[in-house]
């Protein structure tokens, strides 16, 4: 029970309360029957696995609340600690998803800058100012404003997507069976 | 018996046992365990996930002994979600048990 308490230390006081309060019950109920405590810990397993395991429903489930960018690396972060296994299958996809995403975000705005970079050489060597230079950052903005309206969707998506993903992932990786 | 296989298994047998009657963690935990080898602990993470996934409600009730105790209820999203599960679970099994009468 100490070891559960301590294990759980992670989580907001409310929830922490609760979960303890599940497993008081459980173990007086088993008292009642007449078992030992040792009985019913051995039974239960091990405390630091159900902590893991109650932390990442509670990880992903703050990333379905709100989005933030720290929700959903806390919540990658939880899902990855359920096993080894999942350090390959996904921090590797996760990280080249994300830097995809990154990628797109940066062509975007840069494209969006380039009649800035034209105004700036005007400013600096005017007398080397063509009028392609003006015309060709113009399109190049127009093409950055699509791409960057396009990542602000195809963000939204991944982000879905990996919500969707962790949830299915930690109800296959979790434990939960005795001798796994 | 594998792992993952069991995980699966864990889910329906909670959602089964509520749909007859509601009940308590401790009560749900020994069903299930009287039929199969879980760690025990592991039924009440999968009690907060579906709790939280809207499948459960939960309420608190005095008993005449002991603490009060913490019941279950499946809400009519569980009743669908157990339907689906179920007819999963159906065609599984029968497509495996018929691997097997071919097999052995």
């Amino acid at each position: 029970m100490k070891d559960l308490s301590i294990a759980l230390e992670k989580f907001p006081q409310e929830e922490r309360s609760e979960i303890l309060r599940d497993f008081e019950e459980h173990f007086t109920l088993g008292l009642e029957e007449g078992k030992t405590e040792e009985q019913i810990a051995k039974s239960l397993g091990s405390p630091n696995h159900i902590a893991k395991e109650m932390y990442t429903t509670y990880r992903i489930e703050q990333v379905e609340g709100k989005a933030t960018a720290g929700n959903i690396l806390r919540a990658v972060w939880a899902v990855i600690g359920l096993g080894f296994f999942n350090v390959v299958i996904v921090l590797g996809p996760f990280i080249g998803l994300v830097s995809i995403v990154l990628a797109g975000w940066v062509v975007g705005v840069t494209f969006i800058a380039t009649p800035i970079l034209v105004l700036l050489k005007i400013i600096v060597a005017p007398e080397t100012f063509i009028f392609f230079d003006l015309f060709f950052s113009v399109l190049i903005a127009g093409l950055g404003i699509l791409v960057t309206i396009g990542m602000y969707h195809g963000t939204k998506l991944f982000r879905n997507g990996l919500v969707r993903y962790l949830k299915f992932n930690a109800k296959l990786v979790k434990g939960g069976m005795a001798h796994a | 018996m594998n792992v993952q296989f069991k995980k699966g298994v864990l889910e329906l047998c909670v959602l089964v046992l509520l749909a007859k009657q509601d009940h308590y963690g401790y009560e749900l935990v020994r069903k299930i365990s009287d039929r199969i080898a879980i760690s025990e602990g592991s039924v009440y993470p999968l009690l907060r996930r579906l709790n939280k996934d809207g499948y459960f409600s939960t309420y608190l009730k005095e008993s005449t002994e002991g603490p009060s105790r913490k019941y279950y209820k499946l809400t009519d999203e569980g009743r669908t979600y157990l339907n689906d599960l179920l007819q999963d679970w159906q065609a599984f099994t029968d497509g495996v048990n018929q691997l097997i009468e071919e097999g052995v």
